[in-house]
């Protein structure tokens, strides 16, 4: 494989977004970057542009206002490009479902690769769910 | 003056139509959409109660009921008024109380009801393209129709 | 006052939005006008509410927000408790104060480190982030979780502490004390902390009060305001604490009254767990409740939070109203951008300490160079610390 692929598996960049979430899944993504965790040892850094990332890790139930915002945000990122859909919300909407102003968990508008449950899910869950892109991009050569 | 004697007086007790003390902490009172805002004009420039916690909604079949909860020390006194759901106005209390805008506002996105002299009750929490007619609090707007009607089906 | 406020976005954890999209009419430098725009986060949990049983709407309203997430059961439960008339056994009232108090300190140093970073401080965010872990340990050793703990019940709490949690407790209250030293001389002593947050964001008294600010807000701008002690619940009334106040009505008085807030919270905890009495940790209660209305307000990290629950003798709520503090904050948070540099905006954000957790997009309107922009809070808080560094 090339040096290029190699470095892009290494270190997959993260763009966190929240499309409708209470906060819970955000700050655990926070805590696992704070030093207790520390997933920049894995070479995981967040990124503020969606065109610097690979990962677009999203929090929260869809709602109404956010799709389109989620679906540009989506388009602009480079190919490869994986989607983590973190938390219950994301997953499925659950508990919000059934609101007016829900669409439902994150694969109601975009595919998702990894799904990791929990309200919110500890950041070792968040951890190992990111860690499953890389395994699977390991997996696929 | 004591929050608890500031509320009692003619500014108030002459204008209620009723008056329930639930506890030392929490009184309600109702009133007519004629009276209330001398009433709050009185609560918040003669008896102290200068911070309005929040205006709650609510639907109860052929009217909407305003209160608005204001509050003074330990007690929240809480004023109520009901507006029929065809002409759902009242004046608005932002000139006696301007941090009461946003739950106005509220209001006025969840369920339709227009407070004159608001300067501004575009949506607050609900999207700028959310169908006018819809207020998503009341009864007759249960989640499956309004997704319904969103979707277009 | 001199401007009218333009509605201000974001925060209504209650009902919306993490994701705040605010525009700035500013003139060269300086804030002219703000209008934010709110929204993106409404999930419709009022509505939702009226659909569910009142246990089912226990797990709904633990997440409202999931950093203040006691705060909102607790209020709830007493309400709903109120309306059962339901007398809760005292070590409940005692468990759900120190959770309460457990959830204020975890929030402060969250705010801390937030804070720390939006000043390009990030050792200081690094450091406040890792004590923070602290409180979460304590938490989790009593709930089994580190957010939204479901630890309330209606007429109770549904674990009860045990003699290694608290031990493990009063260990963690003893460091936490000392690391709260240190990040208060910091705030108050540093220099860079003190050129980005003294005179920043002003907000009068008077201003404070006519706008109904809450919580720190307030209190930073001198009003001894606070529910636990004006309208005491769960085992306030028999604890001793100071309502922390200062005069300084910029981000650094905001920034020093939760600094002795952990410190009164730690001193609330002690004293609950000296005094801790023992029997049950909750009461049995029906699933019907009786008609009638009930407000609890209890006083969350961000300020004054209010349930009002009425019932019509069925198993659902008729209505349940939520104000988060947030959204009481917002009027004031547009008063304070006024005359400030743009480099100011993200502390005077994060002064009210918002349930945002990024306000997403900003929008710059320059009418005098017929300009306008978009900055990320990312791209702002950049500019922002290069602006400060070059003064």
């Amino acid at each position: 494989m090339g040096l290029i692929e190699w470095a892009r598996k290494r270190s997959p960049w993260v763009l966190h977004f929240n499309t409708g979430s209470c906060n819970g899944c955000d700050i655990e993504i926070a805590a696992a970057f704070a030093p207790k965790y520390d997933l920049e040892r894995f070479g995981i850094l967040r990124k503020g542009s969606p065109r610097h990332a690979d990962l677009l890790a999203v929090t929260g139930g869809v709602t109404r206002q956010a799709k389109d915002r989620l679906i540009r945000l989506h388009a602009q990122m480079p190919e490869p490009k994986h989607v983590v859909a973190i938390g219950s919300c994301a997953a499925s909407g659950a508990p919000f479902i059934g609101s007016y102003n829900l669409l439902g968990g994150v694969d109601k508008v975009l595919p998702v690769d990894v799904y990791v449950p929990g309200c919110p899910p500890k950041p070792e869950a968040i951890i190992h769910g990111l860690l499953q892109i890389i395994r699977r991009q390991d997996e696929s050569k | 003056m004591t929050a608890d004697e500031a509320w009692r007086g003619a500014g108030l007790e002459e204008r209620a139509t009723a008056i329930k003390v639930q506890s030392r902490r929490r009184v309600f009172v109702d009133l007519a959409p004629v009276d209330f805002k001398a009433v709050v004009a009185w609560l918040v420039t003669e008896r102290g109660f200068t911070h309005v916690a929040t205006v709650t909604g609510i639907d109860v079949g052929s009217e909407i009921e305003v209160i608005y909860h204001l509050a003074h020390g330990a007690l929240v006194l809480s004023l109520r008024v009901a507006v029929s759901k065809e002409e759902p106005t009242l004046p608005s209390i932002v000139d006696l109380v301007p941090g009461a805008t946003f739950y106005e506002r509220e209001v006025h996105d969840l369920f339709g009801v227009a407070f004159e002299g608001n300067p501004d009750l575009s949506p607050l929490v609900l999207p700028d393209d959310w169908p006018s007619e819809i207020h998503p609090l009341r009864r007759e707007w249960p989640a499956d129709r309004i997704h319904r009607r969103l979707e277009g089906t | 006052m001199a401007f009218t406020p333009i509605p201000v976005g974001p925060q209504h954890p209650a009902l919306d939005l993490e994701s705040v999209n605010f525009t700035f009419h500013v003139d060269g430098e300086k804030v002219v006008a703000v209008r934010p725009r709110l929204g993106y986060m409404h999930r419709g949990i009022e509505k939702l509410a009226e659909g569910r049983t009142y246990h089912q709407n226990l797990y709904l309203v633990e997440r409202v927000c999931g950093i203040c997430s006691q705060a909102h059961t607790i209020c709830y439960a007493q309400a709903v408790e109120e309306l059962l008339e339901v007398e809760v056994p005292d070590r409940a009232l005692y468990i759900r104060t120190i959770m309460a108090e457990l959830e204020r300190i975890q929030n402060h140093y969250l705010w801390l480190g937030v804070t720390a970073h939006q000043m390009g401080f990030e050792t200081l965010f690094m450091y406040t982030w890792r004590d923070r872990e602290i409180v979460l340990k304590m938490v989790e050793e009593v709930t089994g979780k580190r957010v939204n703990y479901d630890i309330n019940y209606l007429g109770g709490v549904r674990r009860d502490l045990t003699p290694e949690a608290i031990h493990e407790m009063r260990k963690g209250l003893d460091q936490l004390a000392e690391r709260t030293k240190y990040y208060t001389r910091v705030c108050k002593n540093e220099r860079t902390v003190l050129k980005r947050t003294v005179d920043v964001g002003r907000l009068s008294p008077k201003d404070a009060e006519a706008l109904c600010a809450v919580g720190p807000t307030l209190r930073a701008s001198g009003v001894k305001r606070d529910i636990r002690a004006d309208d005491p619940y769960a085992a306030y009334e028999e604890t001793p604490f100071t309502v922390i106040t200062y005069e300084g009505c910029d981000v650094a008085s905001r920034l020093w009254v939760r600094c002795d807030e952990i410190q009164e919270s730690i001193r609330i905890i002690r004293h609950a767990l000296d005094t801790l009495p023992g029997g049950e940790i909750s009461v049995r209660v029906p699933r019907a409740v009786p008609a009638g209305e009930a407000i609890s307000r209890v006083e969350a990290p961000r300020g004054e939070n209010l349930h009002y629950v009425r019932a019509d003798g069925s198993e659902n709520p008729a209505r349940l109203k939520i104000r988060a503090p947030t959204l009481a904050n917002l009027l004031p948070l547009c008063t304070m951008f006024v005359d400030m540099n743009i480099a100011d905006i993200p502390l005077i954000i994060a002064g009210i300490d918002p349930c945002i957790a990024c306000a997403e997009r900003m929008t710059f309107i320059d009418p005098r160079k017929t300009a306008q922009w978009s900055w990320s809070s990312e791209e702002l808080r950049r500019r922002s610390v290069q602006w400060y560094r070059k003064r």
